[in-house]
C-alpha cells in the first residue's frame, strides 16, 4: 500500500516536472522563430479596429496634451478606435499587468511607452501573441518591439551640456536632477557629464533626486544655492525640474545669474523662458512619437507598403525599425512661437 | 446556514468573486472568460498576494507592516545586482536577496515587539530607508539576468506561469500552518487581547518579532519571483504596494484591531483587487477613472459586509436567549443537586 | 409625591420580550435601588429612561406629564443623568475636562477659558464634599474609587434631578464606598432622586429606601428595605435561596507554594505558605498591593527581591509561560481586558492557556478543540448556544467560568484567584463559590483575592491582610469577622 502511493507520489511529480515548460532561451540578434502577425486581409478600415495606447503615469499634464492628444486625434481621423490604458502612478509594474492584460484582448496594435527596459519581456509577449507593437519615447533595445520613435536622451543630456558650457563661460559650478533611477535619464545624465567633463574648469556639486516634484525640486535647488552661493548652473531632466529650480532661483533672487537649461514645453517652461529665468529648454517632438507610432501600426496591419507576397508569413516588418524624432531648442529668440501656437 | 457562510468573509467574497465575473463573462464574452486572460490575471496578483499572506499573518496579530513594497524591491535588486555585477551563481544571489528581507523584517519586528517603537513610524522609516537601498542597489534598473533566474519566474507549467503555482502553493501551506499548529494559532490570541494572551503564558514579544521576519521573508520571496518574471530588477518595483496589500487583506476579512482573518482571505482580496482592474482594461476604462472606480467599488463592498454583518450582530446583541436560558437552568441545576 | 412613573413599559427585540409591563413610581428625594439577575432587564430599563432606547408600548410620565424621550441630549434636558457602570472618561484629560466634557466653558471667540472651567470645577467638587480631587489631576493618576467620583460629579454639572447609578460599586473600595454613600445622603438631603442599581445586597439595604425587582423581563415588586429581608429578596431576584455557606476545609500539610520575603512593585517583604488543598484569602483595599502579588508571582510583573518556592524546588520566573510550566495558575481581575479574548470563541478561550491539549498526530486539530471545550462548558455549566460563539456575548458569570475553564484546562497545581465574581450576578457567584471549592477538595492550592468581605469569609480557610504592600495580620477564616479584617486593612 506504502509502496503503491510512493509511486503515485514519483508518478505525479515526474509528470508535474515535465509539464513545466521552460522559457525561450533569448538570442543575441534576430529571433529564431517568426511570429505570424495579425494584419488585416482587407486595405479597408474597419471602424472596430482598435489601437491601444499603454503608458504609466497616465494623469502626467505633458502626456495628456502631447501622446494622448496626438494619438486620439490620429484615431479620428483615421476613423479607427483608440483607448489610452495604465496607471495613473508612475507604477512600471503596474504598466507591464496592463500591458499583458490588453495583449489578452488581442487588439489591432499596440503603442508603448518605453517607460523601462523592464518592459521588455511584455512588449516580446505582445510580439509572440502576433500584435503590431511600437514603443516611443524611450527604446527598449533588448526587446523585439517592430520599431521605435523617439528621443535619444543621451542627445539631450548633451544638448543642456552644450548649451550650458555656452551660457557660463565654460567655467563655474553647476548641478543637475531628475529622477534616479530611470534608464532614460540616466543616459541623460551620462550625456550631460561626456560633454562637461571636456572642461575641466566646471565642477558639477552634484547630482540630485527631485522624484519628479515641484516642491522639492524646488527645495532642492535652494539648498544648492544656500550651500554653494557661487553656483553657474543647474540641468533638470523631468518635466518638473524647470518649474521647481526657476521658482527657487526666483526667490533667491537669482533670476538670470544663474542658468537653467531643462526639458520638455509645457506652457510654464515658455514662459519661464520669456521671464529669462530658464534659458533653454530641450524640447521633444511627442506628438510625433505617437501620430506616426500609430500610423505604423496601421500601416502594419493593413500592409500599406507590402515589400513581399505576405511579409507577416516570412517575418518582414515592413514599418522603418528605429525613427529619432530629433529634439527641438526652445531659447529666448523663437520662445514666441511657441506661446502663440 | 447561508447567512452563517456569508457572515464568513472568506465566503461571502468568494460569492462576490463569483458573481462579478459571472456578469464580467456576460458583458466580455470574448475577452474576460478566455483562459489566456484569467492564467494572465492569476500571474499579476501572484506577486502582490505572497505578500498579502504574510500581511494577513500580521494584521491577525494585531501589526502592519509598511515596508514590504520596499523590501520587494530591495531583494530582487540585490540578488540582480549580485548576479550581474559579481556574477554570484543564482542561488546564492537568491539565498542573499532572502537574507537581505530577513534582517530587515529582524530589525523591525525587533525595535517594535522588544523596544516599544511605534509601528506604524518604524515600519514607515524602513519603508523610505529599504527603497533608498534599493535604488542603490538597482540603480537605473538591470536587465539581462541569468537564464536560470528567470527561468524561476517565467517558466509555465499546465501553461500557467510558475508564481502563480508559488502563490498558491505559499497560500496552501500557511492555510494549513495557521489551522494545524498551535505556533501559529497563537497569532489569533495576540490580536485578540495582547494582554490576555501574556497572562495565558503566550510569548507575545517573540511571537511578534517571527512575526516581522515571516512578513518580510514573504517579501522577500515575491521581490525574487517578481524581478525573475520581469526578467529586470528595478528600484520602483513594488512601489504602492503596502497600501495595495493592507487594502486586499482587510477585504479579505482581516481587521486593523487584529485577531480576526483567515490565510485565504489574503488570496480572495487580491484576487477581488486583480479581477476590477482587469475588468476595468478590458472595457478600456480611461486610467483617470480606475482609481476612482476601484475606490468607490472598495467602499461598497466594504460597507456591504458591514451591513451584513452588523445585521447579524443586531441579532445576536438584542437577543439574549442563552441569558434567560442561564437564570432557568441554573434554577434546574440547583433542583438536581 | 410622585415624581416619575412608569406606566406598562415593554420592549421587544427580536425573539424576546427584554421588559414586559414594567410598572414603577419614583418619588423626589428617595433612593430607589433596582435588582435582579444579569439580563433580568435593567439595563434595557436604563436605556429607556435615559431615551437611548423607546419602549414599544407604555408611557413616561414626568409630574403627571408625559414625556417622550427621543435620545440622552433630551433625557438631561428632562433632568435624567446616568452614571455608567463601564467609565466613561477619558484618561489622558484633566478632571475639568472630563466632567465638563464638551460644555467647556468658552469666550465670545468660543476658545476654552481653562480658569474659568477649573473653578467651575472646582466649586463642584467641594459642594460636592470631594476634597481629595483637584480640577487639574489628570484621570489616569487617579484610584477607580475617584474615577467613580468624577463620573458622578460629571453627571451632577448638568444639574439633574434624576440620577442613574449603574452598579457604581462595582469596582472601588469599601472606603470609596462609604464616601459614595454619605453623597448619595446628601443628593437624597437636596431632593433629587437616586436609582441605584446593584447586585450587591448589603449596598441595597445600607442605601435604599425602596427597592424594585425584575426578573426575567417582569416587574417582580416595590419593596420598603425596612420590611424585607435579603433572602426574600435574593428568592424573588432568582427563584430560589442563595447564602454564601461557610465551607469544611480540605487544607492538608503538604506544602505547593511558598513565598518568601517577596518584593516586587507596590509590594514589601511578603511571607506565606500556601497547603495544597488550600484556599487562603488576601484580603485588602483596593491598590493594597494584592493583584501585584499574584501577578509578580506569576511572572507578569518583575520582582525586586525574594524567593518563590512551588513544591520546594525555587522558581524563577520572567514571564508567565515558565509560571504555567511550573504549575500555576492565575484568573486575572478584569476579565474583560486580561482575562478574555472577547472576540473569540469559547473554544478558542478555554484553550489559550495550553494549546498544546488539542494537538492530534501532531497537529493542531479544530475537532479535539471543540470537544475539550464542549467537555468544560458542560462541567462548568456554562451557559451558551454554541462553543463556537464570541465570549463577548456571554453574561459576566459565564465569560467567568470560560476564564476558570481555562486555567482548569492547564491544570495547574497553584491557582492564583483575583476578584472571581467581579460584576458578577448572585446564582453565577454561588456557581463560582462552589466551584473554588471543589477545586480545592482536588487537592489543588488556590489563592483567593477578594474584596468582597463575605466572599472571603465564606470561602478562605486563613486570611491574609495586606496594608500598603505589606501583610499587617493573618486570620482563621473560621473565626474572623468583617469588622476584624477592616481594622486591619484600613489605615
Amino acid at each position: 500500500m506504502k509502496r503503491l502511493s510512493t509511486v503515485l507520489y514519483t508518478t505525479c511529480l515526474t509528470g508535474l516536472l515535465v509539464a513545466c515548460e521552460l522559457p525561450p532561451r533569448q538570442h543575441s540578434g534576430e529571433k529564431q522563430t517568426a511570429d505570424i502577425i495579425r494584419t488585416s486581409a482587407s486595405t479597408e478600415v474597419d471602424p472596430n479596429e482598435e489601437y491601444v495606447m499603454v503608458t504609466t503615469a497616465i494623469n502626467m499634464p505633458m502626456y495628456v496634451n502631447h501622446d494622448q492628444a496626438a494619438f486620439k486625434k490620429w484615431g479620428a481621423a483615421r476613423g479607427v478606435k483608440v483607448s489610452v490604458l495604465g496607471p495613473a502612478e508612475w507604477d512600471v509594474p503596474a504598466q507591464i499587468e496592463t500591458i499583458e492584460q490588453v495583449i489578452a484582448t488581442r487588439p489591432a496594435g499596440l503603442l508603448i511607452n518605453g517607460t523601462d527596459p523592464g518592459i521588455t519581456q511584455a512588449i516580446n509577449k505582445a510580439v509572440a501573441a502576433g500584435i503590431p507593437t511600437v514603443v516611443y519615447d524611450s527604446d527598449i533595445p533588448g526587446s523585439r518591439r517592430h520599431a521605435f520613435l523617439g528621443t535619444d536622451w543621451y542627445q539631450i543630456g548633451q544638448m543642456q551640456g552644450e548649451e550650458m558650457v555656452k551660457l557660463i563661460g565654460g567655467k563655474g559650478k553647476i548641478a543637475y536632477m531628475g529622477i534616479l533611477g530611470l534608464t532614460n535619464m540616466e543616459q541623460g545624465f551620462q550625456g550631460l557629464l561626456d560633454v562637461i567633463k571636456k572642461y575641466p574648469e566646471i565642477e558639477v556639486v552634484g547630482k540630485f533626486d527631485d522624484k519628479a516634484n515641484v516642491e522639492t525640486a524646488a527645495k532642492l535647488t535652494s539648498d544648492l544655492l544656500a550651500a554653494h552661493p557661487d553656483l553657474s548652473g543647474i540641468c533638470g531632466f523631468d518635466s518638473n525640474s524647470g518649474p521647481g529650480m526657476a521658482l527657487a532661483v526666483k526667490e533667491a533672487g537669482k533670476a538670470g545669474k544663474v542658468k537653467i537649461t531643462t526639458v520638455d514645453w509645457e506652457p510654464e517652461h515658455l514662459q519661464l523662458v520669456q521671464e529669462g529665468v530658464i534659458q533653454m529648454l530641450a524640447g521633444q517632438k511627442r506628438e510625433l512619437f505617437t501620430w506616426y507610432g500609430a500610423q505604423f501600426l496601421f500601416d502594419m496591419v493593413h500592409s500599406t507598403n507590402k515589400l513581399s507576397a505576405n511579409d507577416a508569413q516570412i517575418g518582414i516588418t515592413n514599418i522603418p525599425h528605429t525613427i529619432n524624432t530629433g529634439l527641438i531648442k526652445i531659447t529666448k529668440e523663437n520662445v514666441g512661437q511657441f506661446l502663440k501656437r | 446556514m447561508l447567512k452563517k457562510l456569508l457572515q464568513d468573509r472568506v465566503y461571502s467574497l468568494g460569492i462576490t468573486i463569483a458573481l462579478i465575473c459571472l456578469v464580467a463573462s456576460i458583458l466580455f464574452p470574448a475577452n474576460f472568460p478566455t483562459f489566456e486572460n484569467v492564467s494572465q490575471v492569476m500571474l499579476n496578483l501572484s506577486i502582490d498576494t505572497i505578500v498579502a499572506v504574510g500581511m494577513m499573518l500580521l494584521l491577525i496579530s494585531g501589526a502592519f507592516d509598511l515596508s514590504v513594497g520596499s523590501v520587494v524591491a530591495f531583494s530582487g535588486g540585490l540578488a540582480a545586482n549580485l548576479m550581474y555585477f559579481h556574477n554570484l551563481p543564482v542561488p546564492l544571489a537568491i539565498l542573499a536577496g532572502l537574507s537581505s528581507a530577513i534582517l530587515i523584517g529582524w530589525v523591525n519586528g525587533y525595535l517594535i515587539a522588544y523596544q516599544g517603537v511605534n509601528p506604524m513610524i518604524q515600519t514607515l522609516a524602513m519603508m523610505g530607508i529599504v527603497r533608498g537601498g534599493a535604488l542603490l542597489v538597482a540603480g537605473a534598473g538591470i536587465q539581462n539576468l541569468p537564464y536560470w533566474y528567470n527561468a524561476i519566474g517565467q517558466s509555465k507549467l499546465l501553461g500557467i506561469q510558475m508564481p502563480v503555482w508559488y502563490m498558491l502553493l505559499i497560500v496552501a501551506i500557511l492555510s494549513f500552518l495557521v489551522n494545524k499548529t498551535v505556533f501559529f494559532r497563537r497569532y489569533y490570541y495576540i490580536g485578540g487581547n495582547e494582554k490576555a494572551a501574556h497572562l495565558s503564558g503566550i510569548r507575545v514579544k517573540q511571537m511578534k518579532l517571527y512575526g516581522f521576519i515571516l512578513s518580510a521573508a514573504l517579501a522577500g520571496i515575491a521581490g525574487i519571483l517578481l524581478s525573475s518574471r520581469l526578467g529586470a530588477a528595478m528600484s520602483t518595483l513594488g512601489r504602492g504596494m503596502e497600501l495595495r496589500v493592507i487594502t486586499a487583506v482587510i477585504l479579505g476579512g482581516a481587521s486593523l484591531s487584529g485577531g480576526v482573518g483567515k490565510i485565504p482571505g489574503a488570496l480572495l482580496g487580491a484576487m477581488f483587487m486583480g479581477i476590477i482592474a482587469n475588468i476595468m482594461v478590458i472595457a478600456r476604462v480611461s486610467g483617470l477613472w480606475q482609481d476612482i472606480i476601484l475606490g468607490i467599488i472598495l467602499i461598497f463592498a466594504v460597507w456591504l459586509d458591514l451591513f451584513v454583518q452588523k445585521r447579524s450582530l443586531h441579532q445576536n446583541f438584542f437577543r439574549p436567549i442563552w441569558k434567560k436560558e442561564s437564570s432557568k437552568e441554573l434554577g434546574k441545576a440547583e433542583l438536581v443537586e | 409625591m410622585m415624581y416619575l412613573q412608569l406606566k406598562g413599559i415593554s420592549k421587544y427585540f427580536p425573539g424576546v420580550k427584554a421588559l414586559e409591563d414594567i410598572h414603577m413610581a419614583l418619588q423626589k428625594g428617595e433612593v430607589h435601588a433596582i435588582c435582579g439577575e444579569n439580563g433580568a432587564g435593567k439595563s434595557t430599563l436604563m436605556n429607556i429612561l435615559t431615551g437611548n432606547l423607546q419602549p414599544d408600548a407604555g408611557e413616561l410620565l414626568l409630574n403627571t406629564q408625559k414625556i417622550h424621550l427621543s435620545g440622552p441630549m433630551q433625557a438631561a434636558k428632562m433632568g435624567i443623568a446616568i452614571v455608567y457602570q463601564q467609565l466613561s472618561l477619558v484618561d489622558t484629560l484633566s478632571v475639568a475636562e472630563n466632567i465638563f466634557a464638551n460644555s467647556q466653558p468658552r469666550n465670545r471667540w468660543g476658545f476654552i477659558q481653562y480658569s474659568q472651567l477649573y473653578e467651575k470645577t472646582n466649586q463642584l467638587l467641594s459642594r460636592l464634599g470631594l476634597h481629595d480631587l483637584q480640577a487639574q489631576t489628570l484621570v489616569v493618576d487617579l484610584s477607580p474609587g475617584q474615577k467613580q467620583m468624577v463620573e458622578i460629579a460629571k453627571a451632577l454639572s448638568k444639574d439633574p434631578t434624576i440620577l442613574i447609578l449603574d452598579e457604581p460599586t462595582a469596582s472601588i473600595t469599601e472606603r470609596e464606598t462609604q464616601v459614595l454613600f454619605t453623597l448619595i445622603r446628601q443628593l437624597k438631603q437636596e431632593g433629587k432622586t437616586i436609582i441605584y442599581i446593584s447586585h450587591r445586597m448589603q449596598e441595597i439595604f445600607q442605601i435604599a429606601d425602596r427597592v424594585t425587582v425584575l426578573k426575567d423581563g417582569k416587574y417582580q415588586g416595590t419593596y420598603q428595605t425596612s420590611q424585607v429581608s435579603v433572602t426574600e429578596l435574593i428568592r424573588m431576584m432568582v427563584g430560589r435561596n442563595v447564602v454564601v455557606e461557610k465551607y469544611a476545609s480540605s487544607a492538608t500539610s503538604e506544602q505547593v507554594l511558598e513565598v518568601k520575603n517577596l518584593s516586587g512593585k507596590r509590594f514589601r517583604n511578603i511571607s506565606f505558605t500556601l497547603h495544597a488543598g488550600e484556599i487562603l484569602g488576601l484580603a485588602g483595599l483596593v491598590g493594597a498591593g494584592r493583584t501585584e502579588i499574584a501577578q509578580t508571582i506569576f511572572g507578569y510583573l518583575p520582582r525586586s527581591s525574594g524567593e518563590i518556592l512551588v513544591k520546594g524546588k525555587p522558581l524563577t520566573v520572567s514571564h508567565p509561560e515558565e509560571a504555567i510550566a511550573a504549575g500555576i495558575g492565575y484568573i486575572p481581575e478584569e476579565r474583560k481586558s486580561q482575562g478574555l479574548f472577547l472576540e473569540k470563541s469559547i473554544v478558542d478561550n478555554i484553550l489559550a492557556a495550553k494549546l498544546t491539549t488539542a494537538i492530534e498526530h501532531g497537529w493542531y486539530n479544530p475537532d479535539k478543540a471543540t470537544n475539550l471545550a464542549i467537555m468544560y462548558k458542560d462541567k462548568l455549566r456554562i451557559v451558551a448556544p454554541d462553543v463556537h460563539q464570541p465570549t463577548v456575548y456571554l453574561s459576566g458569570g459565564n465569560q467567568q467560568k470560560a476564564v476558570i475553564a481555562k486555567w482548569l484546562m492547564a491544570d495547574p497545581d497553584v491557582l492564583l484567584v483575583d476578584e472571581p465574581t467581579h460584576g458578577i450576578d448572585v446564582g453565577a457567584k454561588a456557581e463560582i463559590y462552589a466551584l473554588l471549592r471543589k477545586l480545592a477538595e482536588q487537592g489543588k492550592a488556590i489563592l483567593l483575592i477578594s474584596s468582597e468581605l463575605p466572599e472571603i469569609l465564606g470561602l478562605a480557610d486563613r486570611i491574609l491582610v495586606i496594608r500598603e504592600g505589606k501583610i499587617s495580620g493573618e486570620l482563621m477564616g473560621q473565626k474572623a469577622t468583617e469588622e476584624e479584617i477592616m481594622a486591619l486593612a484600613a489605615i
